[in-house]
């Protein structure tokens, strides 16, 4: 299996997924629950030219958006503000004109959620998450076989919850900062190899989109200077690195800045203020994060509900002890991860409302391939570890598609899943 | 030489391919069937099928109907509510507009106007209020006279 057939297949088995999903009745329309108010700005913006939302809150719903979508009122000014920022919606827009230049088509009605509108943005996300795992192919190409790029490109797209945020969950953010992050590396190590003009501009555009898209995500963006840090000997190299190119470091951060913009003047707008926690009461708690549960409850645990992830965690260590020119990649994000990790276990709602497995993940799992490749690799030195592999991933794979399709079907719960619950369903479909 | 012919082709067949479903998406037969911005089905107290409409909602009717009566009505959730306006449009041209301030059904009955090209019109509903959960005014079964 090469690994661009491997990426064919993968992109037509989400097309495939998300028919299912709303061809069977599965799921109700895809712009839902989180997935209304990443949008929502689309309508706002290119069908009333209105910033506020107001005009949407008008027509969609009577004046006044419900409390469940996260845009409230700000008590100051009475204007909304969304608790979720722009960025989806900027990477959504270029599929918008067609939804709507084809609602104007048909005679539907063009208030940016019907039909057309609605698989338009959910079709958005498929691209995304199918766009993401070619650019962790361009990422692991040059350092590992063909082969070894597929199985990886195959276990984490199907061994992970990624597939359902691929499909199911396709509007949420997601698949576009699992897009972002494998863009993000790939032009890192394009950078660090050939600090180029155009590289730089790229790097400030996706490490503004980053931010727009959730901004707990700008801790990531670390990861730029980081790259190559934890090698012997290389902050000396590094430092004069940046200061030979410190043109194209001021001109990375200018776009990213330029970027970022628009979301605070849209914070301005609606309070009066350019930077605004829109979670009011609702925050971090620093002091008691629950890090066992985000990593192995049968709650949401990142390595119960997707366990290939421990193969891909043993594989970084393996790339930090290799020659591999990706292992500086492999210090920044153990680092990062575990900030990471610490973040979302400190959020209040830990589990972060209704999901399949630890969704904050998704948005690092291109890190998580940085591990499998080099597993596979290891693996493939030798036919009795290659087949002790095989068997595990296989079943870790199993478990999780079959899983996930529980979920679909409602056998497994949005959230508070427990110990009880888990064994009553586990393996069983009726 | 073959390379060439070869990609004339499929930007041809590509072209031929978009112009049919472009055709079809014109005037699809499914729209009949199709409506937004409605909650589901359920049955009023008087066995009377209804469903909520939300802030808009859409649906289609004939186009050789001459007239359609559209059964409507709000329901309060406190005797404090304001009543609901909803307007009613076709195709986008405003044909009517309702105040709702009692909880009777009101049937609305709207002449369709003339020259349509298409086999369904666009009814649109839009209220300026809803009460919780999104749900704006109820609407049963419409009628179509021909």
């Amino acid at each position: 299996m090469t690994s661009a057939r491997a990426l064919a297949g993968l992109a037509a088995l989400c097309l495939a997924g998300y028919v299912y999903v709303y061809t069977s009745g599965i799921a109700p329309e895809p712009i839902r629950s989180d997935g209304f108010s990443y949008y929502v700005y689309l309508p706002s913006v290119f069908l009333y030219g209105d910033t506020t939302l107001a005009s949407v809150a008008r027509d969609c719903c009577g004046g006044a958006f419900p409390e469940n979508t996260g845009i409230l009122r700000w008590p100051g000014t009475r204007r909304w503000v969304n608790v979720h920022p722009i960025g989806v919606a900027v990477m959504q827009s270029p599929f918008f004109p067609f939804a709507h230049a084809l609602t104007r088509w048909t005679n539907l009605s063009p208030d940016g959620f019907t039909l057309y509108y609605q698989h338009a943005a959910g079709v958005a996300g498929v691209v995304m998450a199918v766009a993401g795992l070619a650019f962790v192919r361009l990422l692991l190409r040059p350092h590992f076989s063909d082969p070894v790029v597929a199985w990886t490109l195959v276990t984490l797209l199907l061994g992970t919850n990624l597939y359902h945020y691929a499909t199911f969950d396709s509007s949420y953010s997601h698949p576009y900062s699992f897009l972002l992050v494998a863009v993000f590396m790939y032009l890192i190590s394009q950078w660090y190899e050939r600090p180029a003009r155009r590289t730089s501009v790229l790097l400030g555009l996706v490490a503004g989109l980053i931010v727009l898209v959730r901004h707990p995500n700008a801790l990531l963006l670390n990861l730029f200077w980081m790259y190559g840090l934890f090698l012997p000997n290389s902050a000396t190299g590094l430092l004069r690195m940046y200061s030979r190119h410190r043109t194209e470091l001021l001109r990375m951060a200018a776009v990213t800045c330029l970027v970022v913009t628009p979301q605070l003047l849209l914070y301005y707008q609606a309070t009066g203020r350019l930077l605004v926690s829109s979670y009011g009461e609702l925050g971090f708690n620093w002091l008691s994060p629950r890090i066992v549960d985000v990593l192995f409850s049968v709650t949401k645990g990142l390595f119960f509900w997707s366990p290939v992830l421990g193969l891909a965690a043993a594989g970084l260590v393996l790339l930090a002890r290799s020659a591999n020119r990706l292992r500086s990649f492999a210090g920044p994000t153990f680092l990062l991860l575990a900030t990471h990790l610490y973040v979302i276990a400190s959020w209040w709602d830990w589990q972060l409302g209704g999901s399949y497995g630890s969704r904050g993940f998704v948005d690092v799992l291109p890190f998580f391939a940085l591990g499998l490749a080099p597993f596979f690799e290891w693996t493939s030195r030798s036919r009795a570890r290659l087949t002790g592999a095989s068997v595990v991933v296989a079943a870790a794979v199993f478990l999780s598609v079959f899983q996930m399709l529980q979920y679909w079907h409602g056998l497994i719960p949005f959230n508070d899943m427990t110990w009880e619950q888990y064994r009553e369903v586990f393996l069983r479909w009726r | 030489m073959a390379l060439k012919e070869t990609r004339a082709t499929s930007a041809m067949a590509a072209v031929l391919v978009l112009t049919g479903v472009l055709w079809y998406l014109r005037d699809p037969s499914w729209l009949a069937s199709y409506s937004s911005g409605f909650h589901p089905w359920q049955i009023a107290s008087d066995g009377r099928p209804y469903r909520w409409t939300k802030g808009h909602a859409s649906f289609f009717v004939p186009s050789d109907a001459r007239r359609i009566t559209v059964p409507l009505r709000s329901v309060n959730e406190t005797p404090q509510d304001w009543p609901v306006t909803a307007t009613i449009t076709i195709d986008d041209r405003v044909v009517d507009r309702v105040t709702f301030r009692d909880e009777d059904w009101h049937e609305l009955s709207i002449r369709l106007p003339g020259n349509a090209t298409r086999h369904v019109r666009r009814v649109d509903i839009t209220v300026d209020r809803v009460r919780s959960r999104v749900r704006g005014i109820q609407a049963a079964t419409v009628e179509v006279s021909r």
